[in-house]
Parts: structure tokens; sequence; C-alpha cells
């Protein structure tokens, strides 16, 4: 109705039907997990690299790459491991006793979606390795820059820092990260058709069957369209309203950055596109919240010890903030 | 800071527990053996006395004299206090009931101990029982109070303004009141309008109202248009829709 109430300004339809591929794609595989796939293609939309968490098995790494595979784009897949140095993700130069110079050779960083499985598994001197990449599409190596393809996105997975052989990512490489997305473990009803598909060997005939719904050029037009997504004055101060309360607020030991605050902004675009919607509303906002800001703070001691989880205190900060009407 | 005081009093009560005296057993007397002599001691002794004028030096200084301070007449506050002292200690002495009570002061002294130290270092004591405390954050000012606005009139005056926006916006702020007035709704500043929606539990109701939300938002986070001929129907299913849920 309100679509012919209100004429669209933008054309969403190219978008809207990708989405729905997508979604339709993903689904077809992966049982439940709404939420997942939603933020999943929010991300892609948005222009911003994903961390997906959760316990072993909860099919995180298999979400990543029907992602990747929905994409018509170079895909590159980088195991981190303890032993995992810098130049196995960047790159090296190697000598060509041909030429007698220094050649160098792309590291799997030089693609279009890398999938970094088990991020956590590789300490912070590899870790680093990826700041530049993530943030600046580019990479350094002996005092060479290379230019990193668009679209370029880093779509990771970690284990909980509980588990065993985990570290910490740095503050800065999380804060590159869109959103993380926390995957849970499925209901009993959505168990139960993950074994009946499962027993009768349709997730692998359905995995052969995912064709790309997206090219390169696609990709990169429908993230024009969603930068270019209109957004209330008001709700631009409602979203640093909530950065800024991170900042000051008793139980936060770190606060948000303003990258946060653009990753809010850009994460909402791509939930009112994916509504159909050419302008953001506070609930597409408060629905990237958590997967913006979660990652980006960190808990004082006490709340930490008190039980308390930084997305709670997402959620408090958004009660504590008047909707813009 | 708070760690530093906790520090304090676990230093302070370990030193006292480790103040108590801990008694050696007192050996025996060797035995003497029957039988032995004991030679007489047939040494020379050098006698020595006291230098008589140092003794009498020594006893004028002030330093040196170590009589006793006589008694002083004791304060209604020490006296007081002494008869505190005397009512713990007769309790404490007693039979069964004594000990029973100097168990139960020892618990509440050891209660407000912890009571006290959970305070300094801020932890919520419900920690204990695996469920964090939920935060009371105070409620930041509302710009506008919905039960204080006077809509007809604000309405009105939108209206003969041409500001049909804000008028959209006046209507959908009378019919979130309207709802919360007939407890439909618990209007709370910070709930989005998809949340309001998803409150009505009345399926018509909820669906009608999801699209005057719809309405209000692309007029007023959209920034849609709107214009005298636009607004009438988005006026009329306004008022329809307050009047069903009178």
């Amino acid at each position: 109705m309100e679509q012919e109430m209100f004429n669209q300004r933008t054309d969403l339809s190219q978008l809207s039907a990708a989405v729905d591929q997508i979604r339709q794609s993903l689904s077809h595989v992966i049982i439940g997990q709404k939420d997942t796939i939603d933020l999943l293609i929010a991300g892609l939309l948005a222009d911003g690299h994903l961390l997906l968490e959760g316990v072993p098995g909860v099919a995180k790494t298999l979400s990543a790459k029907l992602v990747a595979k929905c994409i018509s784009a170079t895909f590159s897949r980088i195991q981190f491991t303890p032993d995992l140095m810098p130049s196995d993700v960047l790159g090296t130069a190697v000598f060509s006793p041909k030429t007698a110079e220094f050649q160098f050779r792309q590291g799997p960083i030089f693609g279009n979606i890398i999938l970094v499985d088990e991020i956590n598994r590789a300490p912070a001197k590899t870790q680093s390795a990826l700041f530049e990449a993530m943030e600046e599409r580019q990479i350094t190596v002996d005092g060479n820059t290379y230019k990193l393809e668009e679209p370029f996105m880093v779509l990771a997975t970690q284990n909980p820092i509980e588990q065993e052989g985990t570290y910490r990512l740095p503050e800065a490489q999380l804060d590159r990260f869109l959103f993380k997305i926390e995957v849970k473990y499925p209901s009993l009803e959505e168990e139960i058709e993950i074994l009946t598909s499962q027993h009768q060997q349709r997730t692998e005939d359905q995995l052969k069957e995912i064709k790309p719904v997206l090219s390169v050029e696609q990709i990169k037009a429908l993230r024009a369209t969603i930068k270019s997504l209109f957004v209330e004055p008001k709700l631009l101060a409602y979203v640093a309203q909530i950065t800024h309360e991170t900042r000051h607020n008793k139980s936060l030991y770190l606060g948000a950055s303003p990258r946060a605050s653009l990753a809010m902004v850009n994460g909402a675009k791509a939930i009112a596109a994916m509504a159909g919607r050419d302008f953001v509303t506070p609930d597409d906002i408060v629905k990237v919240a958590a997967p913006v800001l979660a990652h980006r703070i960190m808990l004082s001691p006490e709340k930490e010890m008190e039980g308390l989880t930084t997305a709670d205190v997402v959620a408090q900060i958004i009660k504590k903030i008047e909707v813009p009407r | 800071m708070r760690l530093l005081l906790v520090f304090f009093i676990v230093f302070i009560w370990t030193s006292n527990a480790h103040a108590t005296a801990v008694q050696k057993p007192v050996a025996k007397p060797a035995v003497v053996k029957k039988g032995i002599i004991l030679k007489s001691d047939s040494s020379k002794v050098d006698l020595r006395k006291f230098d008589e004028t140092a003794v009498k030096k020594y006893s004028v200084q002030k330093d040196f004299i170590y009589d006793d301070v006589a008694p002083q007449s004791l304060s209604l506050w020490d006296r007081f206090w002494r008869w505190i002292w005397r009512l713990i200690n007769n309790i404490f002495s007693g039979g069964i009931t004594g000990s029973i009570i100097k168990y139960v002061l020892i618990a509440v002294v050891i209660a407000i101990v912890v009571f006290a130290v959970i305070k300094l270092i801020g932890l919520d004591y419900k920690f204990l029982t695996g469920k964090s405390k939920a935060v009371a954050i105070p409620f930041e000012e509302s710009l506008e109070n919905i039960h204080e606005i006077d809509f007809d009139e604000q309405i009105d005056f939108a209206l003969q303004n041409g500001n049909y926006r804000l008028a959209v916006r006046l209507l959908y702020l009378k019919t979130l009141k309207h709802l919360s007035d007939k407890q439909l709704i618990n209007w709370q500043p910070e709930k989005t309008n998809q949340a309001y929606v998803l409150e009505l539990e009345n399926e018509n109701y909820k669906q009608e109202f999801n699209t005057l939300t719809n309405q209000f938002e692309y007029i007023w986070y959209g920034e849609f248009f709107i214009d005298k001929s636009s607004f009438e129907p988005i006026n009329q299913s306004f008022l329809q829709f307050n009047q069903k849920t009178i």
C-alpha cells in the first residue's frame, strides 16, 4: 500500500530480486539462522567485512562459503593457524634466477571474497597483516603498495575466546569488521530438519546447485545505490548518541569509535534497502546496533566478572536513548 | 582504589590472625641422677660493686624512673566501654547460650565484612547465582511528553501553516497516546515504532496500525512529499483507527 501511495525515489527492484535469490539459495542449505543470513546479505551490500562467531559445528564456514558462492567473483580461503606468517597471507618476494631479480608472488589476500577461517587461531603478528588490507584495500610489501581489486570483502569465522587455542583479536582489527554475527545453536525443530536433510543426502546436491546470483559489476552498482539512501538528520543524531553513550557508560572500559557510527549508518541503510525502503528508520538502526557495536566495545573487569555481555550493554544503551519521532 | 581497600581489609584480617601467640610446650626439668657427687667450686671470686655515683646520676634522670603512674579516675566514656567489654566477656564466657551467641555474633561480623567488600569493589551480589543485575539506567528527559500535548490544537496549527508533514507526525503521536491510554501498548520513549506494532495483540489492530506506522515513517523519516490532497486519506485512516480502538 505504501509503495502505491509513495512512489519510490530510488529503484530498488534489482536489489530486492538479488536479495530474494541469495536468501533462497542460502536457506536451501542452511536450515534456520534467518537473522544470520540477513546480516550476511546486509554486510555484503554495505561493503563491509564480516566476522562470524560461534561454537564449532554451527555452519559458520558453510555460511561464509555460500555467500561467496552467490557472487561471481574470485574467492580464496585462508585457514588461520598458530604458525601462519604474514607473508603467507600477503605474499612474498621470490628470487627469479631467469631475471636475477626478486619478483612479488601474490598471497591469498588477492581476491574479491576472502574467507579467513578460524581467524583467532593465529597470533597478533599475523592478524596485523590484515589491517591495511581491510581498511585501505591495499597491501604494502617491501616498500611497494599493491591495490586490491574491488569488491574486496573479508569473511572471517572464529570460535568464542573461551575455546581452547584461541587468541583475542586486536581491537584495531575488530573495529574493521562491519558486523560481528553471532551464529547460535539451531532450535530443536531446525536440528531435526538438518538431520533429515543430511540423511536424505540433499545438502550436497543443494550445495552444487547454488549458482552465482550477482556479478562484480552488479555488486558495485548495488553498493552505490545503498550509499545514496536517505537518512533523516535526527536519525544521524540518534546514531551518534548511541555511540557517544558507549564512551561514557560505566559498564564499559572501551567505547566505540566514530568508525562504529559510520558502520551503523551503512548497515542500517542496507537493512532499509532489503526491506524495500530508500530511507532509514530507527528500527533499522536498532537492528544493526548490537552486531556493529558488541565487538567494538570492552566491558569493565567488574561487569565481566558479573557475567554481563557487551550485547547486554548495547541493549541497555538503546533503552536509555529516546527514539526520534 | 576499590581493590586497594579490599587488599587492606584482607591484610588487616590476616595480620591479626598471625598475631595470636603460639604457646610453646614447657620443657620438663631434667631429672638429676642420684649418686653424682658435686665438687665445691674453689675458684676465687672477685666481688664487684656498683658505682654509687653513677647510680645516683641515673636515678634522677626522667628516662630511668620506672615508678608506675598513679591510676587516674575513669571518665564516663571509659566506664561505658569498660561496661561494654565486661558485658561481652560475660556473654562469651557463659555456657551453651554464650557459645551460641558467640557464633551468631561472629557470623554477623563476617557477613558485614563480606557485604562491605562486595560493596567496595562494586560487585553485584546476584553474580553468585550466575545472573547479572539488570542495571537500571536513568531515563533521559524526553523531549516531548505525549500526555501533555494538546494534539487537536497542534494539528490545527500545523494545517493552518500548511505543514502537513508535521500534522502526520502529530497524528501518529496522538494515536500512540490513544493506544497507551487504552492500555493496548506500554508507552516508553525508547521503543521503536515496530515494537509498538508487535505489542498489539489484536491482529486487525496490528495490521492497521502497521499501515499507519508505515505511512508515518515514509513521510517523517523518508521525507516524502505530502500536500493537502494526499493528507486527507491519511488523516481519515488515522481517525478511523482511533475510533475503532475506543
